[in-house]
C-alpha cells in the first residue's frame, strides 16, 4: 500500500526523524506555550509600569491605609468618612455577605415550595409554578432588580404616611427604606447564648441516642419534638430568668423622618427581594428534577415494606433527591453571591460598589483594587467548592 | 374459564377531568381556588393597569396622570419606541441595521430548510463572513482594502448561498454547484476540470462584487452612538458567536495530557468562573488602558466586547468538559485504533457525539449571556436597559419606570423563552438516536 510508504514511521530514519517522536512534540509544544504567556505577561507588565510612570502614579497596597472620605448608606460595623479604605473594603465585603447569606437562605427556602408547587398533583398549581419559573428565569436579573427598585421601592409613600407592618406600630416601611425594631444586647444576654449552644449540642445527642435505640431494640422516640421543645424552651427559660436582658429600640417618626431602630435602605429591600425571588425559580427547577430523578420503584418499594406517605418521603425519596438537588443548589449559592454584586446598579453599598467603583475611581489603583476584589470572591468561591466536595465524598453511591 | 375482559376505557368528560386534577380532595380544592385567585389578581391587574388603563397618546407623563393616575402611560414608550430599538442611531441610516439583520436570518434560514444540501457550510460561512459585512453595515465610514475584499467575499457568498437555497427548495434538493456546471454543459466533464470551472466562476463573481462596491461608501456612525436592542444583540451576538470556539479550545486545553497547556486552561477558565460579570467589566475598562501600549486607545465597547468573549468562553469551557467526559474513553481508543490523530479524532467522532449532549447546556449558556449583556449599562453603554432607563430621566417622562422596563422584561422574554423552546426541539429531533 502507498500510504505505509508515504508516512514515515515513529522510529523512522533520516535526519528529521525526531519530530514524529511524541515526547519531543509535546516539548515544543508546551515550550511554545510557555513562551507565549511569558511573552504576553511581559508584554502587559512593561506597558503597565510604562503606563503607571507616565500617569505619575504609585502602586503598592499602601493607600488602604489613607482616608476614603465618603460615606455610605448601610454598613454592619462602624464607620465614618474619616475612616480608610482599608476599613471601606471590609464595610463593603461585610455588606455583600451579608446580603447574599440572607438572599442564600430565602432563595433555598422559597425554591423548595416553588418545586414542589410544580410537581403537585394539582393540574392549575403546577402551571401557576411553571409561569412563575418561566417568567423569572426569562428576564435579566438586573432588570428585575431596576425593576424592584425603581418601580416598587422608591415608589412607597414618604415618611409620614408609612406603611405600619402588621399595625403593631414596631416596624414601618416607606420610601426611605424598612425601618425594624433594634435589638440592643445587655450584659447578662450570654447566658442565653450559651442556653442555645447548650440546647443544639443536647438535640444532636438527643437524635444519636434515639438513633441507637432505634437500631437496638426498634422502638422509635419523637426526636422532632423533644428536639423542637428543647431548641426553643431552653434559650426562652433562661432568658426570661435572667431578666429579658434584650433592650428593643423601637423606630419613631420625628419631624420628617424616623429615628432610631434598625433601617435598611430600600436598595437593600429591592437587591434582597430581586436576588431571592430570581433564584429562586432556578431553585425550584433544581428541585423538581431532584425529587423527579428518584425512581417511582423506590415510592411503591417503600409503600411495599409498609411505610406511610409522610415516612416514604422523609426516609426515602428526600435522602435521595437531596443527592442530585445538593450539588447544582451549591453552584447556585455562589451565583447569588456572585450577582449580589449587582447592587452597584442600584447603590447598595457592596463591595463591588464601594471599593470596586467608588473608592477605585477616587484613588485610582486599579490593579490592586481590582486584585482584592476578586480575591474576595475567589476565596467565597473556593469554599464553596471545598464545601461542595466534601458532601459529594461523603453522599456518593458507593460502587463496586 | 371465562375469557378475560378487556380493560374498561374510561371516558374522560371534562367534569372527571376536573375532578381528578382540580378537586380531588379538600386540600387541593382550596389549592385550586387559591391559584385561581393568584391567576385572577395577576390578569385583571395587568388588565386594568396596562390595557383597560392604558393612555397611548400624551405629551407628557402629566397628561396621562390627570388622565388616570393608576393606569400605564404607554405614550412614553411610544415616543422613545425608535430609541430603544435603534439607540441614537442616525434616522437616516437606520436602514442599514434593518439590512444587517434580514441579511443574517436570509443567510440563516437555510440550515432550517428540509431539502438544501451542505448545512454546515452555511452555518460556517456565516461565522466566517457575515460579521465583516455587518460591521461594516452597522459602523460604514471609510473602507480599507481588507474590509472592501471581506466585504466582497461576504456578499459573493451570501448571494451563493441564497442561489444555492432557491435550487435546492425548487429543484429538489439539487446543490448550486450542480446547476452551474449543468448549465455550463460540463456536468460530465473530469472532476478536476469541474473544479476550476467552479474556483473560476467563483473568482469572477467575487471580482465583479469587488468592482461594482468599490464606489460604494457607507456614512460612518460612531459606536457611541450605538444602543438600545441593537446594542444588546451586537454585544450578545459577538459573545455567542465567540463562546463556543473559545470554549472548545480551553477544555481540550483542559483536558490535554500536556501539563503546561493544562494549568494555563486551568488557572484562566476558574479565575474568570469565580467572579462576576461585572467585575470583569470594570477591569476591563479600569486595566485594559493600563495594559495598552500608551497612545493606543481602546473604545469601550471593544474593552467590554472582549470581557463579555472571555467571560462566555470560560462557562462554555465547562459545558464542553462535561459533554466530553460523557463520551465514553472507547469512543477515543476506536478512533485511534483506525489511525485518526489527536485532531481527527476529537473532530469527527468525539465532538459531534458531545455536542449533542450539550445541547441544553450551551443554549442555557446562551441565554444566560444574553440576560448578562444587561451588565454593560451599569459602565454605562447605552443598551437596551439604560436606555429604558434613561425613559424614566428624559424631561416630560421623569418618573416613568414601570412600562419601559415591562417592554424590556417582554422583549427579553420573548428572545429567551424561543431559545429555550427551540433547545428542547432540537433536543428532542437530535437526542431521538439515544433513546431506544
Amino acid at each position: 500500500m502507498a500510504s505505509a510508504a508515504d508516512r514515515p514511521d515513529r522510529g523512522g530514519d533520516g535526519p528529521f526523524a525526531f519530530i514524529y517522536n511524541e515526547n519531543v512534540r509535546n516539548i515544543f509544544y508546551q515550550a511554545l506555550t510557555f513562551a507565549l504567556i511569558a511573552l504576553v505577561v511581559w508584554y502587559l507588565f512593561t506597558n503597565t509600569a510604562a503606563n503607571l510612570e507616565a500617569r505619575g502614579m504609585s502602586s503598592g497596597f499602601g493607600f488602604l491605609w489613607k482616608t476614603a472620605g465618603f460615606e455610605t448608606d448601610f454598613k454592619l460595623v462602624s464607620y465614618s468618612a474619616g475612616d480608610t479604605y482599608g476599613r471601606i473594603y471590609v464595610v463593603g465585603l461585610l455588606n455583600t455577605l451579608f446580603v447574599a447569606v440572607f438572599s442564600i437562605v430565602c432563595t433555598t427556602l422559597l425554591g423548595f415550595v416553588i418545586g414542589i408547587m410544580r410537581l403537585s398533583s394539582n393540574w392549575l398549581l403546577s402551571r401557576v409554578a411553571g409561569a412563575y419559573v418561566e417568567i423569572l428565569r426569562n428576564t435579566p436579573l438586573l432588570l428585575q432588580i431596576v425593576f424592584w427598585y425603581l418601580a416598587v421601592f422608591t415608589l412607597l409613600p414618604r415618611p409620614k404616611q408609612s406603611v405600619d407592618l402588621g399595625g403593631l406600630g414596631i416596624s414601618y416601611l416607606n420610601n426611605r427604606g424598612l425601618y425594624l425594631p433594634d435589638a440592643q444586647p445587655e450584659p447578662l444576654l450570654w447566658f442565653t447564648g450559651v442556653a442555645i449552644l447548650l440546647a443544639v449540642a443536647g438535640a444532636v445527642w438527643l437524635k444519636r441516642w434515639a438513633q441507637a435505640r432505634q437500631d437496638a431494640t426498634g422502638e422509635q422516640f419523637p426526636v422532632f419534638w423533644t428536639s423542637a421543645a428543647l431548641l426553643v424552651g431552653l434559650p426562652a427559660a433562661v432568658y426570661l430568668a435572667t431578666g429579658a436582658p434584650l433592650d428593643w429600640s423601637i423606630p419613631e417618626l420625628r419631624g420628617f423622618n424616623f429615628q432610631d431602630g434598625l433601617r435598611l435602605p430600600p436598595a437593600l429591600l429591592a437587591l434582597a427581594v430581586a436576588l431571592i425571588i430570581y433564584h429562586s425559580a432556578y431553585m425550584g427547577e433544581m428541585v423538581r428534577a431532584g425529587i423527579q430523578s428518584v425512581a417511582r420503584g423506590q415510592t411503591e418499594a417503600a409503600y411495599a415494606v409498609g411505610l406511610r406517605h409522610g415516612p416514604t418521603l422523609r426516609l426515602v425519596i428526600i435522602p435521595q433527591a437531596m443527592r442530585a438537588i445538593v450539588p447544582p443548589m451549591i453552584s447556585l449559592w455562589m451565583n447569588v453571591v456572585k450577582n449580589s454584586s449587582l447592587a452597584v446598579a442600584i447603590g447598595y453599598p457592596d463591595i463591588v460598589s464601594v471599593f470596586m467603583q467608588t473608592a477605585l475611581n477616587q484613588s485610582g489603583y486599579a490593579i490592586e483594587i481590582v486584585a482584592m476584589t476578586m480575591l474576595f470572591y475567589m476565596t467565597v468561591s473556593l469554599l464553596i467548592s471545598f464545601a461542595l466536595n466534601i458532601y459529594n465524598k461523603r453522599v456518593q453511591l458507593v460502587e463496586r | 374459564m371465562a375469557a378475560a375482559l378487556p380493560p374498561r376505557t374510561p371516558r374522560l368528560g371534562p367534569v372527571r377531568w376536573l375532578r381528578d386534577n382540580l378537586f380531588s380532595s379538600w386540600t387541593n380544592a382550596i389549592l385550586t381556588v387559591v391559584s385561581l385567585l393568584i391567576i385572577y389578581w395577576a390578569v385583571s391587574g395587568i388588565w386594568e393597569w396596562g390595557i383597560a388603563g392604558g393612555m397611548w397618546t400624551a405629551e407628557n407623563r402629566r397628561e396621562c396622570l390627570d388622565a388616570n393616575p393608576d393606569g400605564a402611560c404607554w405614550a412614553g414608550v411610544v415616543v422613545w419606541f425608535n430609541t430603544i430599538l435603534y439607540g441614537s442611531y442616525p434616522d437616516a441610516e437606520q436602514w442599514r441595521i434593518d439590512l444587517g439583520f434580514i441579511v443574517l436570518a436570509l443567510w440563516m434560514a437555510p440550515i432550517w430548510l428540509p431539502r438544501v444540501k451542505g448545512k454546515t457550510l452555511i452555518g460556517l460561512s456565516t461565522v466566517a463572513f457575515y460579521p465583516f459585512l455587518a460591521g461594516y453595515l452597522f459602523a460604514g465610514g471609510e473602507k480599507g482594502l481588507f474590509m472592501q475584499a471581506m466585504v466582497s467575499a461576504a456578499i459573493v457568498c451570501f448571494l451563493y448561498n441564497s442561489a444555492h437555497a432557491l435550487i435546492g427548495v425548487f429543484a429538489g434538493g439539487r446543490t448550486l454547484a450542480a446547476v452551474l456546471l449543468q448549465t455550463a454543459g460540463l456536468h460530465a466533464a473530469p472532476e478536476k476540470t469541474q473544479r476550476n470551472a467552479l474556483l473560476a466562476f467563483l473568482a469572477a463573481s467575487f471580482l465583479a462584487v469587488f468592482l461594482l462596491q468599490t464606489g460604494w461608501t457607507a456614512a460612518e456612525v460612531s459606536w457611541t452612538k450605538w444602543g438600545g436592542l441593537f446594542l444588546t444583540l451586537v454585544i450578545s451576538g459577538i459573545g455567542i458567536t465567540f463562546a463556543l470556539p473559545g470554549g472548545i479550545i480551553l477544555a481540550l486545553g483542559r483536558r490535554s495530557k500536556l501539563p503546561i497547556i493544562r494549568v494555563v486552561c486551568v488557572g484562566f477558565i476558574e479565575i474568570f468562573r469565580s467572579v462576576p460579570l461585572i467585575t470583569i467589566l470594570f477591569m476591563a475598562t479600569t486595566m485594559f488602558p493600563l495594559f495598552l501600549p500608551e497612545g493606543f486607545v481602546l473604545n469601550k465597547l471593544v474593552q467590554v466586547i472582549v470581557a463579555v468573549c472571555l467571560f462566555s468562553a470560560c462557562y462554555m469551557a465547562e459545558i464542553v468538559r462535561g459533554g466530553l467526559q460523557a463520551i465514553p474513553k472507547g469512543q477515543i481508543e476506536a478512533a485511534q485504533a483506525v489511525g485518526l490523530g489527536y485532531w481527527k479524532a476529537m473532530g469527527l467522532i468525539v465532538m459531534p457525539q458531545a455536542l449533542k449532549f450539550m445541547i441544553p447546556n450551551i443554549v442555557g449558556n446562551l441565554i444566560g449571556l444574553l440576560k448578562d449583556t444587561t451588565l454593560v449599562s451599569i459602565i454605562g453603554l447605552f443598551d437596551l436597559l439604560n436606555i429604558l432607563q434613561a425613559v424614566s430621566r428624559d424631561v416630560p417622562w421623569r418618573g416613568l419606570h414601570k412600562e419601559p422596563l415591562f417592554l424590556g422584561a417582554t422583549i427579553f422574554f420573548v428572545l429567551c423563552y424561543a431559545m429555550s423552546r427551540y433547545s428542547r426541539h432540537l433536543e428532542r429531533t437530535l437526542g431521538g438516536g439515544q433513546q431506544r
